[in-house]
């Protein structure tokens, strides 16, 4: 119910101990509250006139309004706790995704990360409130007034005692009833649910079948059919909040029954009896509560062990071994044994890694070629220090032994250019000059003019103003792949680029004309190349051929061209038939 | 006021509540008698005990009351339990209703989803529409409705013994349920519009760190990384902590008032019911019975706050209006007749302020022809497929299916034309199901025959369900070509003369495109084939190419002669198979 690593956030402690206090202290307001309108009913009902029960009846006024002013601070104090708390939580998370990300992101999906950062922690808040507010009232105020209820009238005291253990079995034998009826039906149940959303974003396709006018009947009937479901699952679900109801005012009945006939007896007179009366709902009161909406809540301690397991995961360590290093024609780096392997294989599309060795140096152009899966992008996210490799890799650069290529200093030399470039919401400006937020306009323009950006920005209203990214203007794939490429220009201070399928979504005569300002940017730099796109070998002086992880050729293509091997295998399959 | 204009022409909400009347008024009774019952409850309760009291001779005296607890005690959790049922039965009635109609609107408007289906998952939204319109009666109306009847019931019954307290509860009653609401809402209003503001602009920002990682991570810009974010969630916890501060004091607010009522009870019972002993036996009861009524009043103020929301959902239902379609008259036109596809100077705009996107395309295509369209992305290619679907009009020249105009056979089109795009829509139904929505009538051999003629057969039989397996969400169980190659097969049971393909295998690698393309053309090679492609990866397969820019038509013509004779295309092709 509770997660014991809660305990652990800073102030826990201390919100607990107010809370305690505070709760204490409205436990016997209630009480109060019950007993001075007992007192006021009393006099009312022996016939006293209005002055006697202005004195009780003040009391129970100010009783009353003390107990929910003690509610507004309790209130005020949890959420204020879950929000300093939340936004603690999400300030790590973010820390977390900076410090791992890359690797996380492969390993999680971004989906998740998002609605653990955004959503997640919304949902954390209600469940603080459940454990925090309702917990604690639920075990301190009962008690309470039930000591009291014992002082006044043992039996009723007894029966209340009674109520509470089967009210707890009851739910649990009729919670657990409810959830293997809806694991049982759950499969169907979101097929059905979703459905509708389904048929909605299917419907061209229904036009182009011709389907989508008789489908109308399809969707009535799925729809009636997910209400006669949920209605049955409904039926026992709320069975628990039921049994719950029928318990507590039961138990009133019972007591007022008991409390009845005890009085006709004489056994003892009106103000214990009503007093009684009075507090038995208030006894009830936490435990409703708290089982309303307990299943609601339970969301938001899934979303909480998920937030939990993301920030537990271990940095990557050591990401300063590397000296300040400039990349130049003389630097070298060098691979021996290095192995990578993805936690779950079955949710990555790419292969594990089993390197033997690869050292490449200087400026030169290096071909990264395969098959889908063969572990291309994988080696050089390695390369590029997103992933990071197992403990015993060798990995030398400029002779200098180091863990992993997560390094400060490895980084700082490198470009990335992905297959799906990632534009930020904002100006096209702040978007070329991301590596170096300082550069003037100027310097952007020139950039942009080395990427033939400069017609398309001109056809803009607002020129380097103009937003894009999310919620800004649409732009074509092949200008966001310029914009990388004007970016890469901007920041000539970092000489190595990795470039990974950048083309592999464009037309052929966009790609035609993007080749030109590309091998422009290859000059002076070392550059990693994965490809599919076979005119890109051309301008390589160095290919690396991988197959299930490993490197299965490398060498020029000049050298592979003359040797039948991995490579001409796979030049051929790629090509297929031609003119 | 806001309120009233929302539902001025609304055609989303009224005409349901009158529809299933009859159930509606049942919901609201249930709601009623389960208050009625809770308060009864108390009431009787303390009467009982009241009455015991006072000693009476014959313990048959209390035996009414006693029976009455016990009746109330079973009738409350009886009719909440009913009315849960019942009110979620009439609102997911309704939402059937709502959903086939939502899904008949649509269906009209075939350019809706050429046009605006591209500014995000409007689908999603609308049907998130239809939940918040369950939640807007489950949360809103029925405890409002309730609420008031409750209500005026209590003030009635106080006003028969003494109009003056009557009233005076019923004016306590209308600020605790009538005007704190509505503060309460024109308050928050406004912030909740803001809050909805910033989150959106929060999942922009924390999608740009997240998807961005990469770039950050290279730049090194860590602090502008956790920036970023910070001052929008800065604001919105300000604003956030205001609501809740609001909402903190409203409550307490709302339990002020009502203790008034519960003084005003105390004192009012204290006056007026003391004449007798036996009038006074019912003081307890009666301000017991008030007591309970907080549970009823204190959440109207929560359902009014959620208002907003609804609005905009209510709102966004009312833009979607069914299309009139306009078609002539429609001819039916038998598949074995097809004999040539003709456009003719054909222009398109998609508004007059737009650009002109298609200028003076002309093409003649003979039954079993195969073309290539080529060219830049946003220059039209799958505009042009639309207009020869005849789902887009053109604003000069004709397209024509042998004589007649594409518009003519728009009611029998699935047998002229099918088409197979980039992201093929698999149902989230089992694959069998899936292929046979291309021809119902076709029996499990044949689905399966298209099958394997698509090269699937191997792979689903060695599946635990074979033909049964399910495709997942989006198709989401299989990788990209074999959905391809699976809304292939549905083609193929389609049977139409007529295949458009719209760039069917971008995005694949080269030698997964390569055996798709050698399948495509090896199982329609009797079709008629029109293929928007980005490439030139299979172009060996079809007798003419074409390429389309911004000024119109580029270049044309067989491939192999292109090739021979054109220099330009023979360095794209070059270029594209890495030819030395």
């Amino acid at each position: 119910m509770i997660d014991k690593r809660l305990f652990r956030l800073p102030g826990t402690k201390k919100l607990l101990l107010m809370l305690a206090g505070l709760t204490i202290l409205q436990a016997f307001v209630i009480l109060f509250q019950g007993k001075y309108l007992a007192d006021a009913l009393v006099n009312s009902w022996k016939m006293k006139p209005l002055q006697t029960i202005i004195y009780p009846m003040t009391l129970f006024a100010v009783a009353f309004v003390v107990r929910h002013l003690l509610n507004l601070i309790n209130t005020k104090i949890v959420q204020h706790y879950s929000s300093t708390m939340s936004e603690e939580i999400r300030s790590q998370l973010l820390d977390k995704v900076y410090n791992s990300g890359p690797q996380m992101i492969s390993e999680r999906g971004t989906g998740n990360l998002v609605t653990a950062s955004l959503d997640g922690i919304d949902l954390v808040e209600n469940y603080f409130k459940l454990i925090f507010t309702k917990m604690m009232n639920m075990s301190i105020i009962p008690p309470v007034l039930l000591i009291y209820i014992y002082f006044q009238n043992i039996a009723s005291g007894i029966t209340l005692t009674i109520i509470v253990p089967l009210i707890i079995l009851f739910m649990i034998i009729l919670g657990l009833a409810a959830q293997s009826k809806a694991d049982e039906q759950y499969d169907q149940y979101t097929i059905l649910s979703n459905h509708f959303l389904d048929a909605l974003r299917g419907l061209p396709t229904l036009k182009m079948l011709g389907l989508s006018k008789r489908y109308v009947k399809n969707i009535y009937t799925v729809s009636d059919e997910y209400r006669r479901r949920t209605m049955n699952t409904l039926r026992i679900a709320i069975l628990s909040t039921f049994a719950i109801d029928w318990l507590t005012t039961l138990g009133i009945a019972i007591l007022a029954v008991f409390l009845g006939f005890g009085l006709i007896n004489g056994a003892f007179p009106l103000f214990p009896a009503l007093v009684t009366l009075i507090l038995a709902p208030e006894y009830f009161l936490p435990l409703r509560d708290f089982s309303n909406d307990y299943h609601a809540t339970l969301d938001g301690k899934n979303a909480l062990t998920n937030i939990f397991s993301i920030l537990e995961r271990k940095d990557t360590e050591d990401t300063d071994k590397l000296d300040k290093l400039t990349w130049n024609e003389n630097s070298d780096f060098e691979i021996n044994d290095l192995q990578f392997n993805y936690d779950d294989e079955d949710k990555t599309a790419d292969a594990s890694l089993d390197i033997d060795h690869l050292k490449l140096s200087g400026y030169q152009n290096v071909g990264v070629i395969g098959k889908s899966g063969s572990g291309k992008s994988t080696l050089i996210r390695v390369i590029g220090g997103f992933l990071t490799p197992e403990k015993d890799s060798d990995i030398k650069i400029n002779g200098q032994q180091i863990p992993h290529f997560t390094q400060k200093n490895w980084q700082k030399e490198l470009t990335f250019l992905p297959q799906a470039p990632y534009l930020f919401a904002g100006t096209l400006a702040e978007n070329i000059a991301f590596y170096r937020p300082e550069a003037s306009l100027d310097q952007v323009k020139d950039a942009a003019d080395k990427a033939g950006l400069t017609d398309f920005i001109e056809t803009l209203k607002d020129g380097y103003e103009t937003k894009i990214g999310e919620g800004g203007r649409g732009i074509s794939g092949g200008q966001q792949q310029r914009i990388m490429i004007a970016r890469a220009f901007l920041d000539d201070d970092r000489h190595i680029l990795i470039f990974d399928e950048p083309t592999a979504h464009l037309d052929i005569e966009t790609e035609y004309a993007l080749k030109k300002p590309m091998e422009e940017l290859f000059k002076n730099h070392l550059v990693l190349f994965a490809t599919h796109r076979l005119h890109w070998i051309k301008e390589m002086d160095y290919v690396v051929v991988m197959d299930d992880g490993m490197i299965v050729e490398q060498g020029t293509p000049d050298q592979l061209r003359a040797h039948q091997g991995a490579y001409s295998d796979l030049i051929k399959n790629m090509r297929g038939d031609t003119l | 006021m806001n309120f009233f204009k929302t539902f001025k022409h609304d055609t989303w909400v009224k005409p349901y509540i009158k529809q299933y009347k009859g159930l509606l008024v049942l919901v609201l009774i249930l709601g009623f008698l389960t208050v009625f019952s809770a308060t009864a409850l108390m009431f009787t309760a303390g009467y009982t005990i009241d009455k015991a009291a006072t000693h009476p001779f014959n313990i048959l005296l209390i035996y009414v009351p006693i029976v009455l607890t016990r009746a109330f005690g079973i009738g409350r959790p009886v009719f909440k339990y009913a009315e849960r049922l019942r009110s979620h039965n009439w609102v997911l009635k309704i939402t059937s209703d709502l959903r086939t109609r939502l899904y008949k609107t649509l269906e009209t408007d075939a350019s809706f989803f050429t046009e605006r289906h591209k500014t995000g998952d409007i689908m999603g939204l609308l049907s998130e529409d239809i939940n918040h319109l369950q939640d807007l009666y489950l949360r809103t109306v029925f405890p409002t409705v309730i609420a008031y009847i409750v209500a005026l019931v209590a003030s009635i019954a106080m006003g028969v013994f003494n109009p003056s307290f009557g009233f005076f509860v019923l004016l306590l009653c209308f600020v605790e349920i009538v005007l704190v609401p509505l503060i309460s809402v024109s308050i928050e209003s406004a912030r909740r519009e803001r809050q909805k503001a910033l989150k959106s602009d929060l999942y922009t920002k924390l999608t740009d760190n997240i998807l961005g990682v990469d770039d950050w991570v290279i730049s090194g810009r860590q602090d502008d990384f956790k920036k970023l974010s910070a001052s929008t969630i800065q604001e919105l916890d300000a604003s956030k902590n205001k609501s809740k501060a609001f909402r903190r004091y409203r409550d307490f607010v709302l339990q002020l008032i009502f203790a008034l009522i519960m003084i005003v009870m105390l004192i009012f019972t204290n006056i007026h019911m003391t004449a007798n002993q036996e009038m006074a036996n019912y003081t307890a009861a009666v301000v017991l019975a008030a007591l309970q009524l907080s549970d009823t009043f204190v959440p109207v103020s929560q359902g009014f706050e959620e208002w907003p929301q609804y609005r905009d959902s209510i709102k966004r239902l009312n833009t979607v209006q069914p299309v009139d379609q306009n078609l002539p008259e429609q001819v039916e036109l038998a598949p074995s007749d097809f004999q040539q596809l003709e456009l003719t100077n054909v222009n398109f705009e998609y508004a007059t302020d737009s650009p002109i996107l298609i200028k003076d395309f002309s093409q003649t295509i003979k039954r079993g022809k195969k073309i290539a369209l080529l060219g830049p992305s946003g220059i039209g290619k799958t505009t042009i497929l639309q207009l020869i679907l005849g789902d887009l009009v053109p604003q000069q020249g004709s397209i024509n299916v042998n004589d007649l105009d594409v518009q003519q056979i728009q009611e029998k089109r699935e047998t002229i034309f099918s088409v197979l795009n980039q992201n093929p829509f698999l149902f989230n139904t089992s694959v069998i199901n899936n292929v046979r929505l291309g021809n119902e009538n076709k029996s499990d051999e044949e689905v399966k025959k298209a099958l394997e003629r698509v090269g699937l057969k191997d792979l689903l039989e060695s599946l635990p369900e074979k033909y049964n397996t399910s495709v997942g969400e989006n198709g989401s169980r299989f990788s990209g070509g074999e959905q391809e190659r699976i809304a292939l097969a549905r083609i193929l049971l389609q049977d139409a003369p007529v295949v458009l393909l719209d760039e069917p295998t971008v995005g694949l690698d080269p030698i997964t495109e390569n055996d798709l393309l050698e399948t495509f053309f090896d199982v329609l090679k009797d079709k008629t084939i029109i293929w928007v492609t980005h490439h030139l990866q299979g172009v060996n397969h079809v007798d003419h190419v074409v390429f389309v820019n911004e000024q119109g038509i580029e270049m044309q013509g067989d491939p192999a002669e292109l090739y021979q004779n054109n220099k330009h295309f023979k360095e794209l092709y070059e270029m594209d198979a890495g030819l030395e």
